[in-house]
């Protein structure tokens, strides 16, 4: 009896391994059960690239990171999430800030919607590694933009959207104005985070000053502030930004708290970082903010966008904002009216500014931050 | 005997279900019932060391309470940033709109434990009339003395500032004010005193005599020194403070509470009248129970205040109660375990219990991986591909399993089933090899199922027997494909939750599920690693050695590193592996490290005599290892195993180390980032650490209970 029932179960395997062999090879599932047992897998689905230039999107090779995001269909943008003005987390999870907005930016130029991100929360000791490993595509991070980053790390570095410099804040009580300098806080307590280039700035500072400071370091900048203000610190060190955002927050009635020297005592331009060897998506993101500079300086805002497109005031508006037939932006594999897009959803260059400054108490007239034109740095290639 | 034969109540208790452990709990002999003045000179004030222990520890636990009350309760103190990110804290990002699908997890979490507790705690159990009847009177005037040393709210102006004075001014030449300045001093004469009232009482023999002379000595001066900190407390500081008697009556809502619990207790206490001596009980739930409604009714008679975080505006309103979309969903999730708790012990009584316990235990298993992929992640179905490859698919390894298993079951097949299964395994092998070469294309799911298939195969002679034992078994297998289609399909499905993020929840949210998913992962793992590493094989042995010793000895964080920044590396170019999965991976790997040590601990602890009488009475290898070895080693386990449980789950507040937003990080680092809230971090660090503990001594709590049902270390 039993050699029947063997050989119908031999038959029975062969065909089960026939019958699951012929399973339709999807791509869906290929990927999609390897991490069956772990937990979220990515959705694997892969819709076709939604962008209008599709034809020069898929002459592109494999591995173009710019081909990659299109067909994911949201950009991944590594932010801090913990810093005010440039990305800060609300309590509904969304993220506000400089940095948070360019990361939109880019997002509407490529897929004409801004709200396109997922924004990918980052400590300063993994962000490189994150990029690395392909985990995000783009990083604003409020990034110092130095040599051995571009050159040793692997990565490349967009354009400049914030010029900052460490600066120090005192109590004015400690007879401190706007027009200290660094030599003025001789055998001062001087408190930085300890482990970052900021500590290693103040005391080159000091030594060429030729003053001696105690220096302090702190594990953590809510601690720094918080001896600043009970007066065990008497000078607090950062970059000009985060000691604007703490003065205008923290400040208590009591104290007045003052930022010097007027010139910093360091250069931290903070720019955009990508993949190295991905310049078909570094130039996205170059152009992506350079169009937002560029509205900025022929007055093109969120508001007026729309007009200006139907009606450019010279040619150069017209190529920047898709009305004119150069296909200067379809050669870059997005759509024509994709800055049209990224500055009427999220705003041009002084807007974005305006916006996270202003409660911070910075104002953009007359810093490095204006434009070319009033003195500034901010300044863009044409776009012709 | 104690019990006599013929006794009919005792007989019946002892056979209505045999299977719980119903026996009542072991009577103690009555303890002889001391006052409370006889109480205290025994135990606190026994000797002269004692007293001195005593007098220091309770000024320094003074001390210790009364500080963390006035953190608590200090106008500097923002709570407002932990209760408008409360749901930030919970769930992260996961979209308000969507919520309704976290409170089916919670109501399906509340639906289980209450039938489970309903049908298997044991009835005699839980807190007995006398204790509960003190612990309401304790915790009533705990509170009404947290009430007075709390030190009074600070006179504020228009601007919700604090008024401040000239210290000397104010309190200068004052009686209040002299002591304010020689606190110190007062404080330590007062101790000094102590000391010398300790040896007095030991050279006349007042301590061996038992009077109460030392209690009420040593107790006034320790009194007085509270005092003397309490007018210190009221007196100094350059905030001007409301008077004492206007600081009482701010707290009335508290003393209500206190009076409350305290007239309760007192109540119980007078009403159980000669009714004390006797261990008369109440059910451990209804004792929660009582605790969670009157918790749930605060949130609708008590004004906690209303804050919140809506479409990029902050809602605040200290006068009134907490938000509807809070309290109605507690509510319902209250009833819901009230009403699943009384469900199951109707059950209990009509005698499901034992035939219900098997697929409780299997649904408290499967219930996070549904939860997770079919409520949270509400999955997008594709159902052209669901109705032409899924489901005929799954179809297809039901009934070929099934009838599989019917004939590998067949007690007379004999070498010939293990020939079939051993064929099947290495077709099943032969999938995998040939979708490394790239031979022929077949689902990834396909060959997960046929490896499944193979592996069950090879087990079948295990559970060889008559008709209805074989039909057990291939329902068993149509029922494992089912769910484990179902749920391939679910994870395959993308989500459509969309968060601002990469992650679809974070927060409490994610701890919960990595610890949850890290011990359905690692608890098997770390049975099997302990079995291998005591196996005979040498090759078992050794690899399973060299697992564990690899894992113990990498730190936890360096594995998390690995698994969230740098595995990917080593993934092919289509693959990804999402930040949280890779950390449950690495938590996982490692906690079945430690879970295999505990395990390995508890396997030596079974007598050999176990495994000789096993191999006596003709069991196979696996039936004695799962019917005989490790139910008694697991049982010695449960210390170190719970140990090791919360010690995961506090561990995964390392995720905030590798970035994702996790309990302690929202707390520590986003908090005090936004810039409403900027700097603002203790209060978040507070809050998280008492969630934590909550979560950490109820497992602790529910470990004794099991250690004592299963009597560790009593046998």
């Amino acid at each position: 009896m039993l050699v029947p029932v063997t050989r119908l179960l031999v038959a029975l395997a062969a065909a089960a391994w026939a019958v699951s062999a012929c399973g339709d090879p999807d791509p869906r599932d290929a990927a999609g059960t390897e991490s069956a047992s772990t937990a979220a897998s990515q959705t694997t689905e892969a819709p076709e690239p939604a962008t209008a230039a599709g034809d020069i999107v898929d002459d592109s090779a494999e591995g173009d990171l710019l081909h990659t995001v299109q067909g994911r269909g949201r950009l991944v943008c590594g932010v801090s999430g913990t810093r005010v003005i440039f990305s800060e987390t609300r309590p509904d999870g969304s993220v506000v800030g400089v940095d948070a907005d360019f990361c939109r930016v880019v997002a509407a130029a490529v897929f004409g919607d801004a709200g396109a991100v997922e924004f990918v929360s980052l400590t300063t000791g993994e962000r490189f590694a994150a990029l690395q490993s392909g985990h995000i595509d783009v990083l604003f991070r409020s990034t110092t933009w130095t040599q051995s980053r571009d050159t040793a790390v692997g990565l490349d570095f967009g354009p400049v959207i914030y010029y900052d410099g460490q600066q120090l804040m005192a109590r004015a009580a400690d007879r401190y104005t706007i027009s200290s300098e660094v030599a003025d806080i001789a055998g001062a307590v001087v408190c930085a985070l300890a482990g970052t280039t900021t500590e290693q700035n103040v005391s080159d500072a000091a030594d060429a000053a030729g003053i001696d400071i105690t220096l302090t370091t702190l594990e953590d900048f809510d601690a720094i502030i918080e001896n600043f203000i009970a007066g065990a610190c008497d000078v607090a060190t950062a970059d000009g930004s985060a000691l604007a955002g703490r003065k205008a927050k923290q400040q208590p009635d009591d104290q007045e708290w003052v930022i010097f020297p007027a010139t910093p005592f360091s250069k931290e331009p903070l720019a955009p970082v990508y993949p190295q060897n991905q310049s078909r998506f570094g130039d996205v993101v170059n152009w992506a903010v350079y169009a937002t500079i560029i509205a900025d300086e022929k007055g093109i805002t969120q508001a007026n966008v729309d007009a200006m497109a139907a009606d450019p005031p010279d040619a150069e508006a017209a190529r920047l904002l898709g009305a004119s037939d150069d296909e200067q932006q379809s050669n870059m594999g997005l759509a024509p009216d994709a800055f049209h897009q990224a500055i009427s959803q999220v705003g041009n260059y002084g807007e974005i500014l305006a916006r996270h400054l202003g409660p911070a108490g910075l104002t953009r007239a007359g810093s490095i931050n204006a434009s070319w034109r009033d003195g500034g740095l901010i300044y863009a290639p044409p776009a012709r | 005997m104690t019990v006599p034969m013929g006794d009919p109540a005792a007989t019946a208790a002892g056979s209505v279900e045999p299977w719980a452990g119903e026996r009542e709990p072991a009577q103690k002999p009555d303890e002889p019932s001391l006052s409370a003045g006889e109480w205290l000179t025994k135990n606190l004030f026994s000797s002269p060391v004692n007293a001195l222990l005593t007098v220091v520890f309770s000024l320094f636990v003074f001390l210790v309470v009364r500080g963390l009350l006035n953190f608590m309760f200090s106008e500097e103190r923002t709570w407002r940033a932990v209760k408008t990110n409360m749901r930030f804290l919970f769930t992260h990002a996961y979209p308000q709109e969507q919520y309704t699908r976290i409170w089916v997890c919670v109501g399906a979490i509340a639906v289980l434990s209450g039938l489970s507790v309903g049908l298997l705690a044991r009835v005699g159990g839980g807190i007995s009339m006398k204790k509960l009847s003190m612990n309401l009177m304790g915790t009533g005037a705990v509170i009404a003395l947290g009430i007075v040393l709390r030190e009074p709210s600070a006179i504020v102006d228009d601007e919700g500032l604090a008024l401040h004075r000239d210290v000397s001014e104010a309190v200068g030449g004052s009686f209040a004010g002299w002591l304010d300045s020689n606190a110190f001093t007062v404080l330590a004469v007062l101790v000094l005193a102590n000391v010398a009232l300790a040896v007095w009482f030991h050279r006349q023999d007042t301590y061996l005599r038992g009077g109460p002379e030392p209690r009420i000595a040593h107790g006034a001066l320790v009194l007085a020194s509270f005092g003397v900190l309490m007018v210190q407390q009221y007196a100094s500081g350059e905030v001007v403070r409301e008077s004492f008697a206007d600081a009482m009556l701010d707290r009335a809502w508290w003393w209500l509470a206190a009076a409350a619990l305290a007239g309760a207790g007192a109540a119980l206490w007078i009403g159980l009248g000669d009714a004390r001596r006797r261990h008369t009980f109440v059910p451990a739930m209804y004792v929660f129970f009582a605790v969670a409604g009157v918790m749930v009714l605060s949130s609708w008679v008590y004004p906690w205040g209303h804050y919140g975080f809506l479409e990029g505006e902050f809602i605040a309103e200290p006068g009134s109660t907490v938000a509807m979309t809070t309290k109605l969903p507690w509510t319902v999730m209250l009833l819901l375990l009230v009403a699943t708790y009384h469900l199951g012990r109707v059950l209990r009584a009509a005698r499901a219990g034992p035939k219900l316990r098997v697929p409780l235990n299997l649904l408290w298993v499967l219930t996070p991986f549904v939860l997770y992929w079919a409520v949270l992640r509400d999955p997008d179905l594709d159902w052209d591909h669901v109705l032409s490859t899924d489901l005929p698919m799954a179809l297809f390894f039901a009934a070929f399993g099934g009838l599989v298993m019917w004939f590998l079951a067949h007690p007379r097949i004999g070498e010939a089933g293990r020939v079939i299964a051993a064929v099947l395994v290495a077709v099943a092998a032969l999938n995998w090899v040939a979708a490394y070469l790239g031979w022929y294309p077949m689902l990834q799911k396909a060959r997960i199922s046929f490896l499944l298939l193979a592996v069950v195969a090879l087990l079948a002679h295990n559970f060889a027997g008559d008709r209805s034992q074989r039909m057990k078994l291939v329902a068993a297998w149509v029922a494992t494909m089912a769910v484990f289609h179902w749920l391939v399909t679910l994870v395959n499905s993308p989500s459509t939750v969309d968060t601002p993020t990469d992650a679809l929840i974070g927060g409490f949210g994610i701890t919960l599920i990595v610890a949850v998913f890290t011990l359905l992962l690692a608890f098997p793992m770390g049975v099997l690693l302990a079995l291998a590493r005591t196996s005979k094989l040498p090759i078992f042995r050794v690899l399973s050695t060299a697992y564990i010793e690899v894992f113990r000895g990498v730190p936890l964080i360096t594995v998390l590193f690995f698994f969230t920044l740098i595995f990917n590396l080593f993934l092919p170019q289509s693959m990804t592996l999402v930040d949280i999965a890779g950390a449950t991976i690495g938590f996982a790997l490692f906690s079945a490290a430690y879970l295999a040590e505990n395990i390995r601990g508890g396997l030596q602890a079974v007598r050999r005599g176990q495994y000789e009488a096993s191999d006596a009475v003709g069991l196979t290898t696996v039936q004695r290892t799962l019917f005989i070895v490790l139910p008694q080693a697991l049982r010695v386990s449960i210390p170190p195993l719970v140990g090791q449980v919360i010690a995961t789950f506090k561990e995964t507040s390392l995720l905030a180390i590798v970035g994702i937003f996790d309990f302690l990080r929202i707390a520590d680092k986003v908090i005090s980032a936004q810039s409403e809230f900027l700097g603002v971090k203790r209060e978040g660090l507070l809050f998280v650490s008492f969630i934590y503990w909550l979560f950490a001594y109820n497992m602790s709590k529910h470990s004794q209970r099991l250690e004592k049902r299963l009597g560790v270390g009593e046998r």
